[in-house]
């Protein structure tokens, strides 16, 4: 006791049913001795475990967590294992950036013969958690000076023959009965046009901010009957990944494609889609800025920060989370029918907008996008407490364009990052 | 003529409130293009020096986010229940006439009937610095809604902005006369030219007689389309009032807290039944209309909007209350 001065940590072990749970098995029937610390937690496959689950350890109080399951060609289903290590990748990019202490955070395989190895691993890591003390991740102190302005790129000129073009184009679709409804921008937001009289009202300008995509998905809007829908290039990524996840039948939508010269969004800066790539029709013409920065220009500011400082930094932003979840409602991914947030049996996520369930709910969102967030920054610009969501999808897409070299969006052959695995996926996290 | 103070005076003042330790919200700079009111940590972040409207409203110093309304323990043969509340003294500077008289609006809906103690006693301890606004944007209608740029309602002290960069200073209750007590006043002559703020934009009585034989009409769902259902605009409200009740805690101890809810959720009035009284996005915006122009003066002989602006500010979709009712009220 002496050399832990009386710190005895918590340790969290979610472990599979047929690999780990028996190895842990073996080393008490064999008699193997390792730290009272952890708790361990059986569930089917590392596949089932939620990257929620680890933040929820760290809510409860636990010093460290330790993931693991079978080792790859071993998992009893087959691919559970894989599954799960590619979303470990992703997920351990998202703790890294947002602050949280990686030396407490473990993965490992660990099959039904290797009780030993259970044995090393837990009493490894407790000797590691105890050395680090114990852990408190929401207890930082909000860091209140604001990061220095990420770039900005001014509003493009739009062109203002584009605007009669897309007027023409919405009275054609909505006489010839190829659409019941157009949605596009009218002044101050999205319009619905259902009658060709009513065409002037869709505007072209550079406040046409929003990502019409996520109307797709609303009943109201379904109700119309058959859509045709004014896309940016941004935007269009997102008909490329719901078409893929069936929730959308693109031959069913006509697609009106707006060249965008940039609506002076910080995701403008760097935006190589000015112009639809699979719309019915385009409109206007448009080039990509002659010095384009790096996309991920954002996440190396947060993550030339210490570890401590972003932590400060996401604890002053999410501090600020009214949990009105505009971002969630904004976002074209966002169709499930009944979100993750809203599910209270078990009640997964905290529904209080305080601390803890605030990192719960943005983490927890953040992951659902992993590789689905195709950039749009609707979360960002809907958001009325200010918080800079993009910095955490930003970060997820930079991982899955690097380890992955998959662009959500991009390429409507690809299969979902997500849901599918490569036998060359990088564990070297993962003992 | 009257009292005046400058603006070097009233941030010494300010510092000093937070030298004694007392809790002071204000609007702050968030970051580039937003301001927040926000507990100050220092008297020189408090925004003074021009116009600004905050994203949003100072109704959190009454009714917070979050707030747990009891604990409890579970004992072996027994549960225990304590007060979790914590009330403080709060100071409220730089509201404007539309965040202050959000409060007396308040008081009915918390006091009507069931006497709601943690509100009240929160209610107690805060003290509204109000300052007059010198200008307004696009979505203010202060005065389509019976409040002007320097409405006194609710403020326990009015500043109004003088060409000097000083203050004239109207105080109001003794709350506020013992906070200034301190305060380096000087005696001159009014120096403000008095903004009458932005024309009147639409009369919400049209609204709510509207509203009374036009339940079923098509309006509402042809002005909701472009709704997504989050709560940007009702949390934003200096007056959305709606709250959730949730018990958070373990097997041995937790709180049951107060949350706040909006009703453009979709499971805002969901039933365990499964069933849902408005299952359609167009019936809760009509809510939202109906609760502001119509249910509310019906109960309390006032409507739920101080003309703000918030929730069209807010809104992802270029929604919110003035361009809906401006439409009802104008044919």
């Amino acid at each position: 006791m002496s050399e832990t001065n009386g710190f005895e940590p918590k340790i969290v072990a979610y472990v599979c049913n047929w690999c780990t749970y028996l190895g842990a098995d073996l080393a008490g029937t064999s008699r193997l001795e390792y730290p009272s610390n952890v708790r361990i937690i059986r569930l089917p496959c590392t596949g089932r475990i939620d990257a929620n689950l680890v933040v929820k350890a760290f809510e409860i109080g636990a010093d460290a967590v330790l993931v693991s399951g079978c080792h790859p060609g071993d998992c009893h289903y087959n691919a559970g294992n894989y599954h799960a290590r590619r979303r470990w990748i992703l997920f351990r990019e998202l703790m890294e950036t947002i602050g949280f202490d990686m030396r407490r955070l473990h993965f490992s395989w660990i099959s039904a013969a290797e009780g030993k190895k259970f044995q090393q691993v837990i009493t490894e890591i407790t000797e590691k958690t105890i050395a680090l003390g114990p852990y408190n991740p929401y207890g930082a102190e909000p860091r209140v000076e604001p990061l220095s302005p990420m770039p900005q790129a001014a509003a493009g000129a739009c062109d203002p023959a584009a605007e009669l073009e897309l007027r023409t184009a919405a009275k054609r679709v909505l006489e010839s009965g190829q659409a019941n409804v157009v949605i596009g921008y009218g002044a101050r937001g999205p319009v619905f046009i259902t009658r060709p009289d009513d065409v002037d009202r869709l505007v072209w300008n550079a406040n046409c901010h929003q990502n019409l995509a996520t109307y797709l998905k609303r009943k109201e809007i379904r109700a119309l009957g058959k859509a045709a829908i004014v896309m940016k290039g941004c935007d269009e990524r997102a008909l490329i990944i719901l078409e893929r996840e069936s929730q959308i039948a693109r031959p069913d939508l006509h697609v009106i494609g707006m060249a965008c010269n940039g609506m002076g969004q910080p995701k403008c800066a760097a935006c190589d889609t000015r112009e639809t790539r699979f719309a019915d029709e385009k409109i206007s013409s448009a080039q990509p800025p002659a010095d384009m920065p790096d996309r991920y220009v954002a996440v190396d500011q947060i993550l030339a920060m210490e570890p401590a400082d972003r932590m400060a930094f996401f604890t002053a932003e999410f501090d600020r989370c009214l949990k009105c979840y505009a971002c969630r409602q904004v976002c074209p991914m966002c169709y499930c029918e009944r979100c993750i947030a809203d599910k209270n049996r078990p009640q997964a996520i905290d529904t209080s907008p305080h601390r803890q369930g605030n990192f719960a709910w943005h983490i927890a969102r953040a992951m659902h996008l992993a590789g689905r967030c195709v950039g749009c920054d609707e979360c960002t610009r809907a958001c009325p407490a200010g918080i800079d969501l993009r910095l955490l999808n930003l970060t997820l897409a930079r991982t899955a364009e690097q380890q992955f070299a998959y662009r959500a969006g991009m390429d409507p052959a690809l299969d979902p990052l997500i849901g599918t695995f490569s036998l060359q996926d990088k564990e070297e996290f993962i003992r | 003529m009257s009292e005046q103070i400058s603006r070097d005076n009233l941030r010494t003042l300010v510092a000093g409130w937070l030298a004694a330790g007392k809790k002071v919200v204000g609007p702050v700079q968030v970051k580039p293009g937003m301001a927040l009111f926000a507990p100050l940590r220092s008297a020189d972040a408090l925004l003074l020096d021009r116009w600004v409207r905050p994203s949003n409203s100072i109704k959190e110093v009454v009714f917070p986010r979050h707030e747990a309304l009891y604990g409890y323990r579970i004992g072996k043969n027994s549960v225990e229940l304590f007060d979790a509340a914590v009330f403080e003294e709060q100071i409220v500077i730089g509201a404007h006439p539309c965040d202050a008289a959000s409060l007396p609006i308040l008081d009915k809906l918390f006091n009507w009937d069931f006497q709601d103690e943690i509100y009240n006693q929160r209610r107690a301890g805060v003290t509204v610095i109000s300052v007059a606004c010198t200008e307004s944007d696009d979505e203010c209608f202060c005065t389509s809604v019976g409040l002007s740029p320097s409405a006194e309602r609710g403020s326990d002290a009015m500043l109004l902005p003088r060409a000097d960069g000083g203050f004239d200073v109207r105080l109001l209750s003794d709350k506020a006369r013992g906070l200034f007590a301190e305060a380096k006043l000087a005696a001159g002559s009014d120096g403000q030219a008095a903004y009458a703020g932005p024309a009147s934009k639409f009369d919400p009585a049209q609204v709510g007689a509207f509203a009374k034989d036009h339940f079923e009409d098509p309006f509402w769902a042809e002005h909701a389309l472009a709704c997504v259902g989050c709560g940007a605009c009702a949390y934003t409200c200096p007056v959305c009032h709606c709250f959730d009740i949730v018990d958070e805690g373990n097997g041995r101890e937790g709180v049951r807290a107060r949350n706040w809810d909006a009703c453009q959720y979709g499971m805002f009035t969901l039933h365990a039944s499964g069933h849902n009284p408005r299952n359609n996005q167009a019936a809760r915006q009509r809510q939202r209309i109906y609760h502001k122009f119509y249910m509310y003066p019906e109960k309390f002989g006032e409507i739920l909007c101080t003309g703000c602006g918030n929730c069209a500010r807010n809104c992802p979709e270029g929604l919110g209350v003035l361009p809906v009712v401006t439409e009802v009220s104008h044919g």
